[in-house]
């Protein structure tokens, strides 16, 4: 108490201050704990949901109990299968996705002309309605088993998100903030740098948010048409053998997989990319 | 300082039904560390005329010129709005309009910032900052150029009249220890009087109707009674010029 006593006036704003932060940030960890805390809860909850249905509700052959499904996962990573079709999997996502990343980039920025928009609006607009089911039908007649018809029907199926994000970015362009760098005389580089990128990142985090959402349902089911290796091919053997232990392992799988690049890797760049909103949100 | 030398400057917008004539005819010479007030009514051109001036846009017809020593001056601009990069601190928002990054660059930002009473915000976003305190970094962005001339499009509008009150004396100061010179757009004849040595009188249509010097020493309170009568001065002459719309 003396010692606050003691503090002038600006110090002694300065000391609430740092204790209006410390607990800011005390209230903010808290709510994170309870956050997870729940979390934790629903899956708790939706395991036993999961294992009391199986025997009761349902005979534990047709719903195999969390446990043996556990153990169907650990036989599937001993087996060295796991590696296998998830890399082969990946591997037509990474290529056919990035692919559709800028052949939608590209058409966005296109489509700023108006001859242009009307070139491909239609195009865009159907392919995105289309549904990846046909994609998968039509790739598999053409490229039966080959890598390629899964990447081909990514590309379809994805790149209209980018591209109309990328559009309505480019539309949304803050023309006050371009003015302000033009009167400033700031070079195009560093405005691209600096106003347009900075703008623009959003925008293309959504389309590849979406895109890449399309292009994993696409794969899958590509694979489970026309393909010998891959998430959706095996799950399609597993189906054949009425392995349900099996299919309900392919589908945790792919889950824990889907979880971990949404939150592991999705997440972690939006978070670096959109500090300055966090910021702003907490002042 | 700068000069500013504008001749026959003719702006339009459209063509055909939709044209509309911005500037019509308008000549200016402004030179020399002055601060010239354009007052006039909302849709007059004053700040199609800012935005010719700066290359923001282009001129239908007439020149412009904005010199100094001969070379072409490097203008400043402070908006209605403070226009902050919302994704680059204080700091950066400053750097961003200088052609490097270099340590004097940095020190020179720091002390504009610091003119302006924001020397501990530089790490902050501009979200996290009052209304007041972003055009206040959007004054110490355009002085930390070190412009030959300011260019100010009613930066004082949006805000409360207290906070415009403090900072029209931060601008007046900050323009007597910089010897700029400033154009300054405002509809508030108040202000216009507080801050410069003269005031251009724009009507409806784009053409200058007056051209009046105040010539009352600074700092001018508004409370004073010289600046109270030099305002209802140039307010009488906006009635002769039937600007004031009845």
């Amino acid at each position: 108490m003396a010692k606050t006593l003691d503090a002038s006036p600006d110090q002694l704003q300065k000391i609430t201050h740092g204790q209006e932060t410390r607990v800011a940030a005390r209230k903010k960890r808290l709510r994170a704990v309870k956050r997870w805390g729940w979390r934790i809860a629903g899956y708790v909850f939706f395991l036993l949901l999961w294992d009391v249905a199986s025997g009761t509700l349902m005979s534990d052959r047709l719903l195999v109990p969390p446990a043996g499904v556990a153990r169907e996962i650990g036989e599937i990573f001993q087996s060295g299968d796991l590696w296998m079709h998830l890399s082969s999997t990946l591997q037509k996502i990474g290529i056919g996705f990035t692919l559709a990343f800028f052949l939608g980039t590209t058409i966005g920025l296109l489509t700023q002309s108006r001859w242009w928009e009307a070139f491909f609006k239609d195009w865009v607009t159907s392919t995105m309605t289309t549904p990846g089911l046909v994609y998968a039908l039509v790739v598999g007649v053409i490229f039966g088993f080959s890598p390629i018809g899964p990447i081909v029907a990514i590309v379809f199926a994805s790149f209209s998100y980018v591209t109309v994000n990328v559009a309505e970015g480019i539309r949304a362009l803050p023309k006050d903030l371009i003015d302000m760098s033009k009167a400033f005389r700031v070079s195009p580089g560093s405005r691209l740098r600096n106003v347009i990128f900075p703008h623009l990142a959003p925008y293309l985090f959504t389309g590849v948010r979406y895109g890449f959402s399309i292009a994993w349902k696409v794969t899958v089911l590509t694979e489970v048409f026309a393909s010998n290796k891959g998430i959706g091919f095996i799950m399609r053997v597993e189906f054949q053998l009425f392995s349900m232990a099996g299919l309900l392992a392919w589908i945790s799988i792919f889950f824990i997989l889907m979880l971990f690049l949404e939150k592991g890797i999705l997440q972690f760049i939006e978070q670096r990319f959109f500090r300055w909103r966090q910021e702003v949100k907490l002042a | 300082m700068a000069d500013i030398r504008v001749e026959h400057l003719h702006k339009e917008f459209g063509t055909g039904v939709e044209k509309v004539v911005a500037l019509d005819d308008v000549n200016l010479d402004v030179s020399g560390h002055v601060f010239v007030s354009v007052v006039g009514p909302s849709g007059c051109g004053k700040s199609t005329l800012l935005n010719v001036l700066t290359g923001i846009e282009n001129p239908t017809r007439g020149k412009v010129e904005i010199t100094h020593e001969g070379r072409d001056a490097f203008p400043g601009y402070v908006f209605q709005s403070p226009r902050l990069l919302p994704w680059r601190s204080v700091m950066d928002n400053l750097i961003f309009v200088h052609k490097d990054r270099s340590k004097e660059t940095r020190e020179r930002c720091r002390r504009y910032l610091g003119m302006v009473g924001l020397e501990d915000r530089g790490s902050k976003y501009p979200g996290e900052l009052s209304g007041g305190m972003q055009q206040r970094v959007g004054i110490a962005r355009a002085f930390s150029t070190e412009p030959d001339v300011l260019f100010m499009d009613e930066p004082f509008s949006h805000l409360d009249a207290i906070t415009a009150r403090s900072l029209r004396r931060e601008l007046h100061d900050m323009w007597k220890a910089t010897k700029k010179t400033v154009l300054f757009v405002t509809h508030d004849v108040g202000e216009a009087v507080e801050l410069s040595n003269r005031i251009v009188v724009f009507a409806k249509g784009g053409t200058i109707k007056d051209d009046i010097t105040v010539d009352l020493p600074f700092p001018r309170d508004p409370a004073d009674q010289d600046v109270a009568i030099a305002k209802a001065d140039v307010l009488r002459k906006f009635e002769e010029l039937d600007l004031i719309a009845t």
